[in-house]
C-alpha cells in the first residue's frame, strides 16, 4: 500500500509538472514583446482537479483495471440465437435490415439522410482499409491518395469528357486500383513500419501534385460544378440542365422536392456499400481472403508453404485501393466540387482510426465504427473545442482497455458439438 | 461552473439543431462559417458583425414587423462539412444565410443553396469562380479577388516600376488567385516577373526561397498569401540582408505580422478594403460593438454587418422574405449600409469596391501610402 | 568564385542547418525504434512542446526583469529539457508500456491518439495561433563578392551546427561507453535476453524515450531561437520530416539519423534552389521511396534478418 501511495504521489507530481508550465502560464504579445500570465483561479482549480484524478486514479489503479477488465464484454454470439435458428433467421434479419436502411430516408429530414450519406462514404473507406490493415496486416498511411484518385477521376472524365456517373465509377475504381498496384509493386518487399512511412509519403505527393497541376485539376481552385448522379438519364434538378432532358419529379409526374436528390444519393451510397460489403465478404471466404490472414498472422509460414507472398499482398493493396476510388468519386458526386484540401493526412488517420476502433478485420465493427466516429462529432458540436482532444484520449484508452476493438473479428467457423 | 453551464447549453442547443422546426414568428438568419479550427479567428468577424447588426435591427423594431434570430452553423472552413452544414440549413428552413467564410466552402455550399432557393450574401469570400456560373441567390458584399490583384499591379506600375520584380505565392486558392491576377497585369504594362513561385504554407524555413531572391537581384516582392508565411519572409530576409521591397493583400494585413517579422515589417506595402471602421459615420456603431467587448476592427466585420443590412433592406422594401423577389430587388437597387452604398452586378457581385494601398509599420499600425 | 558557386555554397549552409534540427529529432525516433522496434508517432509534439517552453521561460525571466542573455539561454534550456523529457517519459509510461507484448499496430494507434491529444492540449491551453519571439541573436558573417552574391552566414546558423554536434557526439559516447548506453544496446539486440540478465529493460525503455526527448527540446530550443515562430501543429511537420530523415538514414542507427537528416536538409536546399520550391516535398519524399527501394533498411540500418 505503501508503494502504491508513493508511486500516486509520484504520478500527481509529474502531472503537475506537465500542466503547470502549459495550462498554468500563457503566451502573450503586447506590442512585439512576448509576455507571459498566469492562469486565472478558475484554471487552477481545473488543474488542481485533474491532479487530484491522476493521484487517486494511480492510487486505485489496480482495483480500476479489474473493474473495467470484469466489465462484461459485449459476446453478441451469446445474445443470438443458436446457430440453426439463426441460419434460418439471417437471411431474414438482412433483409429487414436492407428494407429498414432503403426506407428509413424517407421518414426523417434532409440533414439527418445527408449526414448518412457522409458515414456510407466512411464505412465504404474503412471497409477498403480493413482489407489492407486488418485482414493483410500491410499497415497503410496513405489511403486518402487512392480516395483522392477516385474523386478526381470523375470528376475530371465529367468535366472534360461529360461522361455519367456510372460510366466513371468502374473507372476510377479501376484507375485506382491501377495506382495502387503501380505503388504497391515495388514498396510491398519493405517491412511493415517502411511500408508506412512510403504510404505516407506518397498520400502527400499526390495531395501535393494535385495541387500543383493547375493546368488539369485546377489546382488549390479545385474542380466545381461535377455532375450529380442520374437515374437513368433522369435528373433531380429543379430544371433539365440539357434540352431534351427529362427529370425525375416531371418523369414520375409528382412535384418537385429538393429532397429527392438527397435521398437519392444516399440510396446510391446503400447500394454502393451493400455491393462492397458483399464482394469483401466473398473475398475474405475464398482462398485469396484466407491467404491474407495467413499471411498476416506468420509471413515465413506462408512462403514455406508455397504461396505468392507479392502476389498475395498486391491484391490486398489494389482491391483495397479500389474501394477507396470508389468512395471516391461517389465523394466527388455528392461533393459536387472537389479541392486537395479535402485529402490531407488526417483523413488517413480518421480512416485507420475507424478500422482499429472497429476491430482489425471485422467488417461489422468497421461499420460500426465508421458510424460512430462520423456521428459523435455532430452530436457533440458544442464540445467542438474538446472534440479532437477527447479523440486523441479516446484512442489511447481504447487500445488500453479493449485492443482487439468494439466488435472484433470473428472468423466464420464451425463448431464440433461435444456429446 | 461555466464550463458546465456551456456544456450544458451546447447540448440542448444540438438538440434543437437536430431535430426542432423552425418556429414560425422570427426570420432566421443563418450564419455558416468557421466556428472551430484554425481559422476560427475570421469566423468570429462574421459573427461579430451579423450579431451587431441583428441586435441593431432587432432594437429599432425588427423587419417588417418580425424579429430577426441569428442561428450558427459550424462548417470549420471544410468543404465536406460545408456541404452538410448546407443541407442542414436547407433543412431547418431557413431561407435567409450570411457566409460562408472560405471561398473553398462557399462554392460546394452555394450550390444547393441555388438549387433550394436559399439567399446567401457572403461577406468574405473572394474567390471570383465563386460567382462565375451564373447564379441567382448568391451575393457578396466584399470585394473580389480579380478586384483587388489589378489594384495592386496598378500601383506597382505606376509607383514602383520594379527593375526585377518577383510574385511568391502560398499555393492556395486565395494566394495563387492574386498572384495569378497581378502577374498577369503587370505583364501586360510590359514588366515581366523574374520568379513566379509557390512556396508550402505552414513551412518555417524560407531561406533557400530567400538565397534564390538575392541571386535574382529582386527588389520588389508581391506575395500572395497570409501572414504567417510572409511574416517568416521578411524577418528571414533580414537577417540575412535581402532588402527588397514587399508587398501584399488583406491576408497579410493583421497586426499578427508585426509580432512575427518585429522590424522587418515596417515599409511593407498592404493592399487593404477601407478601414471601415475608421470612418467617422461607423463611429456609433463601433463603439457599441467595443462596449460589448469585441474586437470591431477585424476586415470582415462590417462587410457581414452591411450583408444583414441588405437583406433586411430588401425585406423592408419588397415587404416579403421570398428569396426570389428579394434577390430581384437585391440585384436593381441601391443600398445604403456601413460599408457605403453597394450596387450589385447580374453575377450578384458589387459593382465596385474600394482598396487603399497602406504602409505597414512594425508597431503593427497603418498609414495609407502615397 | 563564379555566382553559381557562391549561391550553392548559400544553399548548402541552409540545407546543412535546417539538415542538423531534422537530425536531432530523428535521433528520437530512431532510438526508440531500436529498441523496441516501434515509432513514437507523438514525437514531433514533444518538440513542438520544447518550442513553447522556451518561449515561456524566455518571456518570464525578460518580463522579471532579467538582462544577461547567455543565464536566460541556459535555463531556459534546462527547463524545456527537463519538461520535455517529461512529456516523453509520461507518453512512454501512458501509451506504450501497457501495450508491451501486444500486435505491433496497437502501440502505433495509441501513439497517434497521443499525438492528436498533445497537439489540441496545446491548442486548448496556449491558443492555435502564431506565436513570435522577437530576434534574440542575430547579425553573422558574409562573404563573396557583393557584385555577384554574398553568402551570408548567421551566428543561428553556427549555434545550430555546434549545439547538433556537440548533441550528437555526447550522445555517441553515452550509447558506446557508459554503463547505461551498453544496457541500451543490449536492449536493442534483444529485449528478452537482456531482461533475463537482470536488466531493468522497462528503466532503459524509458530512458531512451527521455533521452529522445530531451534531443527533441534541444531541437525546440534551437528552432525557436532561429524562426521565432510557433504554434501547436507545427510538432506534426516536424516530425514527419524527421521520421522521414530517419527512416532515409537506416532506422535504429544513430549516425543513420544524423546521415538522413543532413541527406533531407540539403535536397530540400537544392531544390527550392533550382526548381520552384512547391515541389521540394514531392522531391524528399521521391528520394526517400528511391533509397527504400534499393536499400530497403534505409543507408546505414542492418538488414533485419528474419528468423522462425
Amino acid at each position: 500500500m505503501t508503494k502504491k501511495f508513493y508511486n500516486a504521489v509520484f504520478a500527481a507530481g509529474i502531472a503537475l509538472v506537465l500542466a503547470c508550465l502549459m495550462i498554468g502560464v500563457k503566451l502573450n504579445t503586447e506590442g512585439t514583446q512576448l509576455t507571459v500570465t498566469g492562469a486565472t483561479t478558475e484554471q487552477w482549480a481545473w488543474i488542481g482537479l485533474g491532479i487530484a484524478i491522476v493521484f487517486l486514479s494511480q492510487l486505485f489503479a489496480g482495483q480500476i483495471d479489474r473493474a473495467f477488465g470484469s466489465l462484461p464484454k459485449p459476446k453478441i454470439g451469446h445474445l443470438l440465437p443458436e446457430e440453426k435458428k439463426m441460419a434460418i433467421l439471417k437471411p431474414w434479419l438482412f433483409a429487414a435490415l436492407v428494407v429498414g436502411l432503403l426506407v428509413w430516408p424517407f421518414m426523417v429530414s434532409r440533414g439527418a439522410v445527408d449526414l448518412a450519406t457522409l458515414t456510407l462514404i466512411y464505412v465504404m473507406l474503412g471497409l477498403g482499409l480493413n482489407i489492407v490493415v486488418g485482414l493483410a496486416g500491410l499497415l497503410d498511411l496513405g489511403f486518402v491518395a487512392f480516395y483522392a484518385v477516385g474523386a478526381y477521376t470523375y470528376a475530371l472524365l465529367s468535366q472534360y469528357f461529360g461522361l455519367s456517373f456510372w460510366a466513371c465509377l468502374p473507372i476510377s475504381a479501376g484507375l485506382a486500383a491501377l495506382f495502387g498496384f503501380l505503388l504497391g509493386f515495388p514498396v510491398l518487399r519493405l517491412r511493415g513500419d517502411y511500408l508506412a512511412i512510403v504510404t505516407l509519403g506518397f498520400g502527400e505527393i499526390i495531395r501535393i501534385l494535385l495541387n500543383n497541376w493547375t493546368n488539369l485539376t485546377g489546382g488549390p481552385n479545385g474542380i466545381s460544378g461535377i455532375a450529380k448522379p442520374t437515374l437513368f438519364g433522369l435528373e433531380f434538378t429543379r430544371r433539365a440542365k440539357e434540352e431534351g432532358n427529362m427529370t425525375f419529379h416531371e418523369f414520375m409526374g409528382i412535384d418537385y422536392s429538393s429532397s429527392y436528390k438527397v435521398i437519392f444519393l444516399y440510396l446510391i451510397a446503400v447500394i454502393l456499400m451493400l455491393f462492397v460489403v458483399y464482394v469483401i465478404n466473398r473475398l475474405m471466404r475464398m482462398p485469396i481472403g484466407r491467404a491474407w490472414e495467413a499471411l498476416r498472422d506468420d509471413e515465413i509460414a506462408c512462403r514455406s508453404l508455397g504461396l505468392n507472398r507479392t502476389a498475395i499482398k498486391l491484391s490486398a493493396f489494389t482491391l483495397g485501393a479500389s474501394t477507396a476510388g470508389f468512395a471516391g468519386s461517389f465523394f466527388a458526386a455528392r461533393q459536387g466540387f472537389i479541392s486537395p484540401e479535402s485529402f490531407i493526412f488526417i483523413e488517413s488517420a480518421i480512416i485507420l482510426a475507424i478500422v482499429v476502433l472497429g476491430g482489425m478485420g471485422s467488417q461489422v465493427g468497421v461499420i460500426l465504427a465508421a458510424i460512430v466516429l462520423t456521428i459523435l462529432p455532430e452530436l457533440a458540436r458544442e464540445f467542438s473545442e474538446y472534440r479532437m482532444l477527447l479523440f486523441g484520449l479516446v484512442m489511447v484508452l481504447m487500445m488500453r482497455w479493449r485492443p482487439e476493438g468494439l466488435v472484433p473479428m470473428k472468423r466464420p467457423h464451425l463448431e464440433l458439438k461435444q456429446q | 461552473m461555466k464550463n458546465l453551464k456551456k456544456t450544458i447549453l451546447g447540448l440542448s442547443v444540438s438538440a434543437l439543431m437536430l431535430g426542432a422546426t423552425v418556429a414560425e414568428a422570427d426570420i432566421k438568419i443563418g450564419l455558416a462559417g468557421p466556428a472551430t479550427g484554425p481559422v476560427a479567428q475570421y469566423g468570429d468577424m462574421q459573427k461579430i458583425g451579423v450579431m451587431a447588426a441583428i441586435e441593431q435591427i432587432n432594437k429599432a423594431g425588427g423587419v417588417n414587423g418580425e424579429m430577426l434570430e441569428g442561428v450558427i452553423y459550424d462548417d470549420a472552413c471544410d468543404p465536406k462539412q460545408a456541404v452538410a452544414v448546407a443541407n442542414k440549413i436547407v433543412n431547418d428552413g431557413v431561407q435567409h444565410v450570411v457566409g460562408h467564410l472560405c471561398s473553398s466552402s462557399t462554392e460546394p455550399a452555394s450550390d444547393i443553396y441555388e438549387e433550394e432557393g436559399v439567399l446567401m450574401i457572403t461577406a468574405a469570400s473572394t474567390s471570383p469562380t465563386i460567382t462565375e456560373k451564373g447564379y441567382q441567390m448568391i451575393f457578396r458584399t466584399i470585394g473580389l479577388d480579380s478586384l483587388q490583384g489589378p489594384f495592386a499591379a496598378q500601383y506597382v506600375i505606376d509607383k514602383i516600376k520594379p527593375k526585377n520584380m518577383a510574385i511568391i505565392h502560398d499555393k492556395q486558392q486565395y494566394g495563387e488567385g492574386l498572384a495569378t491576377s497581378v502577374k498577369n497585369e503587370v505583364e501586360k504594362a510590359g514588366i515581366k516577373p523574374v520568379m513566379f513561385e509557390g512556396v508550402t504554407a505552414g513551412d518555417k524555413d524560407f531561406s533557400a526561397l530567400i538565397a534564390k531572391l538575392k541571386k535574382n537581384n529582386v527588389d520588389f516582392v508581391y506575395y500572395g498569401g497570409y501572414h504567417p508565411e510572409l511574416g517568416l519572409i521578411l524577418r528571414q530576409s533580414k537577417e540575412k540582408g535581402f532588402d527588397a521591397k514587399f508587398m501584399g493583400p488583406e491576408g497579410v494585413g493583421n497586426p499578427d505580422i508585426s509580432k512575427i517579422a518585429g522590424e522587418a515589417s515596417e515599409g511593407l506595402l498592404v493592399t487593404l478594403p477601407q478601414s471601415f471602421d475608421q470612418d467617422p459615420a461607423n463611429q456609433a456603431l463601433v463603439k457599441a460593438i467595443s462596449d460589448k467587448g469585441e474586437d470591431p476592427t477585424g476586415p470582415f466585420v462590417f462587410p457581414a454587418y452591411s450583408a444583414i443590412q441588405v437583406m433586411t433592406d430588401a425585406m423592408k422594401a419588397t415587404g416579403s422574405t421570398d428569396t426570389q423577389e428579394l434577390a430581384d430587388y437585391i440585384r436593381s437597387n441601391t443600398f445604403k449600409t456601413t460599408t457605403g452604398d453597394l450596387d450589385f452586378d447580374d453575377k450578384g457581385d458589387l459593382t465596385e469596391f474600394s482598396f487603399v494601398v497602406y504602409n505597414w509599420h512594425a508597431d503593427g499600425s497603418k498609414t495609407a501610402a502615397k | 568564385m563564379t555566382e553559381t558557386t557562391l549561391y550553392v555554397i548559400q544553399q548548402l549552409i541552409n540545407g546543412l542547418t535546417i539538415g542538423s534540427t531534422y537530425a536531432l529529432i530523428a535521433i528520437g525516433y530512431t532510438m526508440v525504434y531500436g529498441i523496441i522496434g516501434m515509432i513514437n508517432f507523438a514525437h514531433g509534439e514533444i518538440y513542438m512542446i520544447g518550442t513553447y517552453v522556451t518561449f515561456i521561460v524566455i518571456a518570464g525571466l525578460m518580463g522579471m526583469g532579467m538582462v544577461s542573455l547567455p543565464l536566460i539561454l541556459v535555463v531556459a534550456l534546462l527547463l524545456a529539457v527537463i519538461i520535455a523529457s517529461t512529456y516523453g517519459w509520461t507518453v512512454e509510461r501512458v501509451a506504450y508500456r501497457p501495450l508491451r507484448g501486444s500486435n505491433r499496430l496497437i502501440p502505433l494507434i495509441s501513439a497517434i491518439g497521443m499525438s492528436i491529444f498533445l497537439q489540441n492540449y496545446v491548442v486548448l491551453s496556449q491558443g492555435s495561433r502564431d506565436v513570435a519571439l522577437p530576434p534574440q541573436i542575430s547579425g553573422g558573417w558574409t562573404f563573396g563578392d557583393p557584385s555577384l552574391f554574398e553568402v551570408s552566414f548567421s551566428y543561428m546558423q553556427l549555434i545550430i551546427w555546434v549545439a547538433t554536434f556537440v548533441a550528437m557526439g555526447g550522445l555517441t559516447l553515452f550509447i558506446s561507453r557508459s554503463r547505461m548506453g551498453r544496457a541500451c544496446r543490449a536492449c536493442s539486440e534483444d529485449l528478452g535476453m537482456t531482461n533475463l540478465l537482470g536488466i531493468d529493460t522497462n528503466k532503459i525503455i524509458a530512458l531512451t524515450f527521455v533521452i529522445g526527448a530531451a534531443l527533441a527540446a534541444v531541437a525546440g530550443l534551437l528552432l525557436g531561437l532561429y524562426y521565432g515562430v510557433v504554434n501547436p501543429f507545427v510538432g506534426f511537420i516536424a516530425g514527419l520530416k524527421a521520421f522521414t530523415a530517419a527512416v532515409l538514414g537506416g532506422i535504429g542507427s544513430i549516425p543513420g539519423a544524423m546521415l538522413g537528416g543532413l541527406i533531407l536538409g540539403v535536397t530540400e536546399a537544392m531544390t527550392s534552389a533550382f526548381f520552384p520550391s512547391e515541389y521540394k516535398d514531392v522531391v524528399s519524399f521521391s528520394l526517400l521511396v528511391l533509397i527504400l527501394l534499393f536499400r530497403p533498411s534505409g543507408l546505414l540500418g542492418k538488414p533485419e534478418v528474419e528468423k522462425v
